[in-house]
């Protein structure tokens, strides 16, 4: 009872787990992605709209997953399809995290310098947080879902706080007119809400380490629907605080929201310092899921120890850090990942499933 | 090339943390050797009996000759100047019999009147009427001379060498192959007074002791129970100690009690000196700046945790107990949270928790406001504590560095002064050195301010050896913050979470009611719920009874 083997978590540790996984950049990119292309106030709908088609895929993977109790992506990957393409699928999947981990770490490092430390060399902000990460990684996934559990209360306090307060500039107008211009812009929007949903492909391989894995759905549908509620209240009060032309002239609308009001008598008086610590903390979660994601999957890929897969990984990450020059370049890169995460949902649940159901019903075959 | 240097140094460090890990570990009994050391009493008595091998047979049997007897344990133990040998002859018997004490040791006057008297005075005639034995024998001697309640009966020559020079006034009469013991060692004590170091307003004024006995019987008499078990082991290679392991039978886990027990059995030490050698020698992680057993000299504050599941481990000559598994929470709690009533206890003990987080992290976030991010503090108060600043010729990293550690030294010295000097040392200290620092630029005002906060913040917190901790790593988080600023003692905070929740404590996590979350634990953690909601044992300790009620 005391010497726990330590592998298996709780629903509510999983439903946070991909919470943490899911909520991070999108906090502060995510309203001016979508307004960017929606180009009316109904960026919300498209928001709700993507959400719905994230749990749907959710679904997908999840019921995937459950057919192999106990075994990651990485490992019932290649029962279905062979050896050969299920290592290459799972590669695709590992260079993925990879990109999203270097990705997560890049626009931190940006408004790390663009807010608090200017001037500083992007490396020296870089490393220490890719260690800390590793740190966390040695501890396996018992410990990752612990001190996520620990952030995730800290985090949701100071977001809705920061909400709270806005209200003040909240204005329903800045919202209105809803479907000024039909469905077509919302439809349009959705390609930026899927991406602020990336990440959600942990899913496969948290269902494998569920004390009760049955109750897999209700605890992934948990972890998204709570990343999908406090991205539409960011999306609403942004644009509602904002308007929608202010949203899509700033880089960082979040901060600038929050930034526009002060609070007498409080000692930060504005909230904008909280609301940044409490997102680098969001995007150590964020980046840690991946990091994590990426080294069990080499490691099961090849059949690895954990620990020297964790130390070589870290410089693969640094460098995919360095990768994009520009700022611009970075948010490039966050919508190129939009599209491999739909590449790889056409390429990895749904060609598994496939597989999976002629084999089982067509061939008759066990796998 | 930034890359390598990414990946070249964790490999480093990992090793060096491996290293020094097992380095460190070298000393302990680990899990590979545990087969040979199972047990700590059998080989104790081989290690023993070295010094003295020559001069007597290590199974020496008392024969009942006595003048053999007494020169056999005369060449053993003969040559300390402090043992005595009172000779005389048992009137009744015409026996001659010996008495062996250790100055000082012996109660003088119960010896006198309860062994000697009945010996010496004891005619044939006052046997009124009943037989006498020809020979004494031993039960006789027991049940019918000696009016005591404690006696017992030596094993062997060894063991009897050994009670004596422990203190133990030992008889010894000719014809009788028995020696017993008829005096308890006695030796010099402290009176029992309130325990020092946790000093409580409202409560118990009673604290343990150095003696391992009055300690037992301190827990015994605070309540009824006949579940309250206490089992003695012996502890130490050369110089043995007894260590008491208590618990309550029917409430502790059972694996917690195996495990505990298990690593006691391992400790394999020359002497254990005092309770922080246990706790060092079975904590889990020896690496770690937090403590994984909490030590108190309060017997209520044993009880309660008992109570909770939990083990306490008590060893002779010191006044403190161990309590083990140890949480974090249990840090920032004191006896009176409980004994108050719940309002003021849980305000209390929030405001605990404020003041652990300002002892650990405000000279961090001092230094990154100032040099870092001074747009972050409201723009009058920034303009005035750089205007406080402007003679300072340091950057403020060394600024606080300077004023923190001569705060430590002044605590340092301050605990060691005598009574008498100790406030005038903190007057020069504290108000001569910092209104003179101030004075002559070295420090800001405003720089005082903070640091005298935060050392008030850590004397609130109510373990002293968690406040220890809390100054370690305070100077880690100025180092922190001293060069990436905000996002640095971000990163601190990350990683003191990150080891808190790999940390466990006898394995229950050590952040346990936080994460795993367990909701039911939560009233007992910043607030101290009502003592009528508190109806179960805490989730964490796995007990037997969870109820804490009747019904």
């Amino acid at each position: 009872m005391f010497k726990r083997t330590d592998d298996k978590i709780t629903s509510a540790q999983a439903a946070i787990f991909l919470t943490n996984t899911v909520l991070g950049a999108g906090i502060l990119t995510l309203p001016r992605g979508v307004t960017d292309v929606v180009r009316t106030p109904d960026a919300w709908l498209s928001l709700l709209l993507g959400g719905v088609i994230v749990m749907l895929v959710l679904l997908i993977m999840v019921k995937l997953s459950q057919q192999f109790p106990g075994h990651t992506v990485y490992q019932y990957s290649r029962r279905i399809v062979g050896t050969v393409p299920g290592a290459f699928l799972s590669l695709l999947l590992i260079v993925y995290f990879i990109i999203i981990a270097g990705f997560e770490i890049r626009v931190l490092a940006e408004v790390a310098m663009f807010f608090l430390l200017e001037g500083t060399p992007i490396w020296a902000i870089v490393i220490p947080f890719v260690w800390t990460g590793a740190y966390l990684l040695f501890g396996g996934i018992n410990t990752i879902a612990r001190v996520y559990q620990i952030i995730f209360p800290i985090s949701l306090f100071v977001l809705i706080l920061c909400y709270a307060f806005s209200i003040k500039l909240f204005e329903l107008d800045h919202l209105r007119p809803v479907l000024s211009e039909g469905l077509v812009p919302v439809l349009k929007g959705l390609k930026s809400t899927v991406l602020v949903f990336t990440g959600c492909e942990v899913a496969m391989t948290l269902t494998a380490y569920l004390q009760h894995p049955k109750q897999a759905v209700k605890a992934m549908f948990m972890g998204i629907g709570i990343p999908l509620v406090l991205y539409l209240l960011t999306i609403v009060m942004v644009i509602g605080g904002l308007s929608l032309d202010s949203v899509t002239t700033s880089t960082w609308p979040t901060i600038d929201l929050v930034r526009s009001f002060e609070i007498p008598g409080f000692f930060f008086e504005r909230l904008e310092f909280p609301l940044l610590v409490i997102w680098m903390m969001q995007m150590f979660c964020n980046f840690c899921s991946f990091f994590f994601n990426a080294s069990l999957g080499i490691s099961q890929v090849f059949k690895l120890r954990f620990h020297p897969v964790v130390f070589a990984l870290i410089p693969a990450i640094f460098i995919s850090v360095m990768v994009p020059k520009r700022i611009n370049d970075v948010f490039a890169l966050g919508d190129a990942i939009g599209r491999m995460g739909i590449g790889l949902f056409f390429l990895v649940p749904v060609l598994l499933s496939v597989v999976l159901i002629i084999r089982k019903k067509g061939l008759k075959q066990s796998v | 090339m930034q890359a390598g240097i990414t990946f070249v140094i964790p490999i480093g460090v990992y090793h060096m943390y491996k290293s020094l890990y097992f380095y460190v570990g070298s000393g302990k009994p680990s899990e590979n050797n545990s087969a040979s050391s199972q047990t700590a009493a059998p080989p104790d008595k081989e290690n023993a009996a070295e010094p003295e091998p020559q001069q007597l047979r290590p199974d020496a049997v008392i024969t009942g000759n006595l003048a053999y007897d007494l020169k056999l344990i005369k060449a053993a133990i003969g040559q300390n100047s402090d043992v005595n040998f009172r000779e005389f002859v048992v009137r009744g018997f015409q026996a001659r019999a010996v008495l062996m004490y250790v100055n000082g040791m012996q109660d003088e006057e119960q010896i006198n009147k309860q062994v000697m008297q009945p010996l010496m005075m004891m005619d044939k005639q006052e046997g009124r009427g009943e037989l006498l034995p020809d020979r004494l024998s031993c039960e006789y001697v027991k049940e019918n001379l000696l009016p005591l309640a404690q006696i017992s009966e030596a094993k062997d020559m060894k063991d009897l060498q050994e009670s004596v020079l422990f203190g133990y006034t030992a008889l010894l009469i000719d014809g009788m192959p028995h020696a017993l013991y008829v005096g308890l060692p006695n030796g010099a004590n402290r009176a029992i007074t309130e325990p020092t170091s946790e000093a409580l307003l409202r409560g118990p004024r009673l604290g343990f002791t150095e003696v391992l006995s009055e300690n037992t019987s301190m827990l015994r008499r605070q309540g009824l129970n006949k579940n309250l078990e206490m089992k003695t082991y012996e502890v130490g290679n050369l110089m043995k100690k007894k260590l008491v392991i208590a618990y309550i039978n029917n409430i502790v886990n059972q694996d917690l009690l195996q495990d505990v027990t298990e690593r006691i059995c391992k400790i394999d030490m020359d002497y254990i000196a005092e309770s922080g050698y246990v706790e060092q020698l079975i904590e889990d992680n020896y690496l770690s700046p937090f403590q994984q057993t909490q030590n108190t000299e309060r017997p209520d504050r044993v009880i309660s945790a008992l109570l909770e599941g939990r083990i306490a481990i008590l060893l002779d000559g010191t006044p403190f107990a161990l309590i083990v598994p140890v949480t974090f929470s249990m840090l920032l709690q004191s006896p009176e949270d409980y004994y108050e009533r719940w309002l003021p206890g849980s305000l209390l003990r929030l405001m605990r928790f404020g003041a652990s987080f300002m002892a650990l992290m405000a000279p961090a976030l001092y230094i990154s406001f100032i040099s870092f991010h001074p747009g972050l503090i409201p723009t009058e108060l920034a303009i005035s504590i750089i205007l406080t600043r402007a003679g300072v010729p340091f950057p403020s990293v060394i600024e606080v560095m300077i004023l923190e550690i001569s705060i430590e030294i002044l605590r340092e010295a301050g605990i060691r002064l005598p009574k008498p000097i100790g406030p005038a040392m903190g007057i020069v200290g504290g108000l001569i050195i910092g209104d003179a620092a101030v004075q002559a630029g070295i420090v800001s005002p405003f720089l005082v301010i903070v640091v005298a906060v935060t050392a008030i913040s850590s004397f609130s917190i109510p373990m002293y050896s968690a406040g220890i901790t809390l100054r370690i790593l305070r100077f880690a988080g100025m180092i922190f913050a001293a060069v990436l600023g905000m996002f640095g003692t971000i990163l601190f905070f990350l990683l003191i979470c990150i080891h808190l929740t790999k940390l466990k404590s006898f394995g229950v996590p050590y952040v346990t009611p936080f994460s795993p979350i367990r909701l039911g634990d939560w009233k007992d953690l910043y607030l101290r719920a009502p003592l009528s909601l508190m109806r179960r044992r805490p989730e964490m300790l796995k007990t037997q009874i969870k109820k804490r009620r009747g019904k």
